[in-house]
């Protein structure tokens, strides 16, 4: 439960009272609990939560804070996994909902500059009608904002062959750690100079705070196939994933899904899903009509040759819809199972993801936890997805125990400890899994450079001690501090 | 404190949301203001805080969930299929519990007692009509001007449908019973002409018990649970023995399905089954039980009333209906319109808000008609429309073209 506030913290409530007026500012026990955690499973405890709608006064916010000494942490819709925008120690909450205009579409060099808090799919929508889309789809993509996506560098289905939001962004606005507002990259596909905007992009809120981006829109494909393909076990959807990379093809999307998880989407949204099979796969291929056409067969012969029970291609727009509405609404299907959840992110190469299945269900059987399974499986990255009872004593433990063997499972095998929801909380103690002092302390650095006092989102990403003198830490034999 | 009464939201109701979001977009109150408090999600997190004593149940927890309009468009987008609806439902009764004093006990002795009384109803529609031919409309307090605008004309008295019979002229397909409500008798008597006429063409006997009252949507939707109990106990009742029973209001019908949140098991019995005049009238259409004209009559903007398509998942059947009856229809987003009951009195200024957007959106549509199946939508689109199109029950003009006519009250 949150904290009442202390002397200081009424005065910083008042001041931001002054700047943005009261129905802007929220600082009630129910209004800060709301704002106390994402969709994950981490709780923080925010101090005051403002509504901001102007660069100028996410600037005014900032060095209002500073001021105080509490720290800032931005939010868009909350649809975060890793508790990116939980208010760890306290803090002022940002958010960025009302900060949702699209400025400006540039039709000619396929740009747009958007507010953070614009919706994903709007934004997509709104350049519909230009025949364009932005191509970062992450599941949550009906409701969660570009910002978060920004900060996330999140992925989804069609990053198989589009990347993840990194490629899509070419310049941001942003409030620096004093307040001040600053460009980083431009309208030119390649950043001159130091490339910030690559820094910022993924950094979690870090480092600063995105005002406005200048994103890249993706020409929608003339034409596309959507394949459901039925498979007995998930081995064979697996090694028919492993096929379809290997025979040189990258598809737009290559997803896979497990028998239970198909159970229970379709317990829901009576999609038509071949449920009595082990698995599902949904590929996607896009392009000229006539590439569409060969390579959908290339991937229907490698799937038969692959004990595929059945192949079903979406005969419109509305079936592949549908298909796709079943893959992005999985994770809150699992509700059915249990009342909580946990979705993991984790990548290991594609080569080795029939055994590292296998593994996945060992360690929820181990853990006697309901393991269900969706993925970007032509990534080979994985989201298990643990479904639980928090109110269970200890049970929340376990689970988190479980993700932590996920996590080494998959590093184990030469993948990393994320695809795409970010470090956050919930896997910065698995960071030195993954990366040496040395790196850590070069991450440290970045963050320093950005953000001496630490304003911006204290304790994200980099474990405790990254900073090589950081007390209580060695320096690295050699080292000059 | 936590929870005080039997119509609390439930910890197993609760624990069904998992936080994913995917509401969010879809909440009118979320999509104005931007903030988690006045999210679904957010006040499902509320509803749980005060369960587990993180929060009372104080003024932050009272405008969070009075703000809702109940439009429930949150629940066919929810994966995880949280009874949104009901928990609100129970969240208002827990609040109302807490508030003393005359206006509350007002506002529930409104809604049940005048509401479920067709004397009331008779005093009220006459003082309505009086008020309609005297220009006094023109004076009244905002909150209701807007109602009173999208009023069609009233006569000073409907003749009452109760206790009546309406036989077909063959063995009948089955027996419904006709909820004739609260204001849809003497306010919206076309509708039930049109119902009705529907109803025998396509075989059905229809009778209307004269034990029934006002189904009780309105005073569930406020927290006035007690009370909303009664009227469902009353029903119940009144309507044993039917197949099925049928309503014309969206808002009405949806209430009737969730009649087991209200009325004991065993006075509601087993055979309680409920359909939307839409649902009926669709599948005799799809049957052949019903004829489909010829096109050509024109665009009617097709309104979803949320007490339809959220609460009911009735989606199709009203454009099955209106192209039986030979028009086009326009697709209108459909967000809500912003009636939602008695939330256009207790809360005018978000309601004209959805209300003018709507309005601006079927302007937009070319459309040259309005159609909506739920008289508080009706009334909300008529006034927005500040009297520029005919808006009409898409089972009213179906009625008209099949007996030739397009005369229809304004």
């Amino acid at each position: 439960m949150a904290a009442t506030l202390t002397g200081s913290n009424t005065k910083l409530r008042d001041d931001l009272i002054r700047l943005l007026g009261a129905e802007r500012v929220m600082d009630s026990t129910l209004e800060r609990h709301l704002y106390a955690k994402d969709a994950g499973v981490y709780v923080g405890n925010p101090t005051v939560v403002v509504m901001i709608e102007t660069t100028e006064e996410v600037a005014q916010v900032v060095r209002a804070a500073r001021r105080h000494g509490v720290p800032v942490v931005a939010r868009g819709a909350g649809t975060g996994l890793s508790a990116g925008a939980v208010p760890e120690v306290g803090g002022v909450v940002l958010v960025t909902t009302r900060m949702n205009r699209i400025e400006e579409i540039d039709t000619e060099n396929r740009t747009a500059w958007v507010g953070p808090g614009v919706i994903n799919l709007d934004l997509s929508a709104a350049t519909t009608p230009f025949g364009m889309h932005f191509a970062p789809d992450p599941s949550s993509q009906s409701a969660c904002t570009v910002g978060g996506n920004i900060a996330c560098n999140s992925g989804g289905p069609h990053c198989l062959s589009e990347g993840s939001t990194v490629n899509h962004v070419l310049a941001l606005e942003v409030v620096t750690d004093t307040g001040d507002v600053m460009i980083v990259g431009s309208g030119a596909p390649d950043p001159i100079g130091l490339d910030l905007r690559g820094i910022l992009v993924g950094s979690e809120g870090t480092l600063g705070i995105v005002t406005r981006a200048l994103v890249k829109l993706t020409p929608n494909p003339p034409d596309v196939r959507t394949m459901a393909v039925a498979f007995p076990t998930i081995e064979d959807a697996a090694a028919t994933v492993s096929g379809i990379i290997a025979a040189g093809l990258i598809p737009a999307a290559l997803e896979m899904m497990d028998q239970l998880m198909m159970q229970a989407i379709e317990n829901w949204l009576h999609a038509g899903l071949p449920v009595e099979a082990g698995a599902l796969l949904l590929a996607e291929v896009t392009g000229v009509t006539e590439a569409v056409a060969a390579e959908a067969e290339i991937i229907t012969s490698i799937a038969h040759g692959n004990n595929a029970l059945s192949v079903q291609v979406a005969a419109s727009p509305e079936e592949r819809e549908i298909l796709w509405k079943s893959r992005k609404s999985a994770f809150g299907a699992v509700a059915q199972a249990a009342p909580d959840y946990y979705l993991h992110d984790t990548v290991v190469p594609r080569t080795r993801l029939v055994e590292a299945m296998r593994q996945v269900y060992e360690i929820g059987e181990r853990y006697e936890i309901i393991m269900m399974n969706v993925f970007h499986a032509g990534d080979g990255n994985l989201h298990p997805l643990m479904a639980f009872d928090a109110s269970e004593p200890g049970r929340l433990d376990k689970v988190k125990a479980a993700a932590d063997e996920l996590v080494e499972l998959c590093v184990e095998k030469g993948g990393v400890l994320s695809g795409e929801h970010g470090i956050g909380i919930e896997k910065r103690h698995l960071m030195p899994l993954l990366f040496t002092e040395m790196d850590l302390d070069a991450q440290a650095r970045v963050k320093e450079a950005f953000d001496a006092e630490g304003v911006f989102n204290p304790g994200k990403v980099l474990p405790e001690g990254s900073r090589c003198f950081d007390f209580g830490r060695p320096v690295p034999e050699g080292a000059w501090v | 404190m936590g929870y005080q009464t039997p119509y609390a939201p439930t910890r197993t109701e609760l624990s069904s949301c998992i936080q994913c979001g995917l509401c969010l977009p879809h909440c009118p109150t979320f999509r104005l203001t931007g903030k988690e408090t006045d999210s679904p999600r957010g006040r499902l997190t509320a509803m749980t805080a005060v369960l587990d004593g993180i929060t009372e149940i104080d003024e932050v927890f009272a405008e969070t969930i009075s703000f809702c309009l109940g439009c429930r468009a949150c629940e066919p987008v929810c994966p995880s299929m949280v009874p949104y609806g009901r928990t609100l439902e129970g969240a208002r009764a827990e609040i109302s519990a807490r508030q003393g004093g005359v206006p509350r006990r007002l506002r529930g002795w409104i809604m049940e007692t005048w509401l479920g009384s067709p004397a009331i109803m008779r005093v009220i529609t006459w003082a309505t009509a009086l008020v309609q031919r005297t220009g006094l409309a023109r004076i009244a307090p905002r909150r209701v001007r807007s109602g009173l605008r999208g009023l069609r004309r009233i006569g000073w008295r409907a003749p009452s449908l109760r206790g009546r019979t309406f036989q077909p002229d063959r063995e009948p397909v089955a027996t419904v019973g006709l909820l004739t409500g609260c204001i849809m008798g003497p306010w919206f008597a076309e509708v039930h002409q049109a119902s009705i006429a529907l109803l025998v063409r396509a075989g059905y006997r229809v009778v209307v018990p004269s034990g029934q009252t006002c189904c009780g949507a309105l005073a569930a939707h406020d927290g006035a649970a007690e009370g909303a109990a009664r009227l469902a106990v009353r029903n119940a009742a009144a309507f044993r023995g039917v197949d099925y029973v049928v309503a014309n209001a969206a808002g009405c019908s949806a209430h009737l399905k969730d009649y087991h949140h209200w009325a004991p098991g065993e006075a509601l019995g087993e055979a309680w089954k409920v359909r939307d005049i839409t649902e009926l009238v669709a599948d005799a259409v799809e049957d052949g039980r019903l004829p489909r004209l010829e096109g050509g009559r024109g665009m009617v903007a097709l309104q979803h009333p949320c007490h339809l398509r959220n609460a009911q998942r009735i989606v199709t059947q009203p454009q099955v209906i209106l192209e039986a009856a030979g028009y086009q229809t326009a697709s209108i987003d459909p967000v809500c319109c912003g009636a939602a009951g008695f939330y256009s009195i207790l809360r005018p200024d978000t309601s004209a808000r959805l209300g003018t957007d709507k309005a601006d959106e079927i302007r937009r549509s070319g459309a040259t008609l309005v159609a909506s199946a739920n008289p508080g939508c009706e009334m909300q689109l008529r006034s927005h429309l500040a009297g520029e199109y005919r808006v009409l029950h898409p089972v009213e003009l179906y009625m008209q073209a099949l007996s030739g006519t397009t005369e229809g009250q304004v």
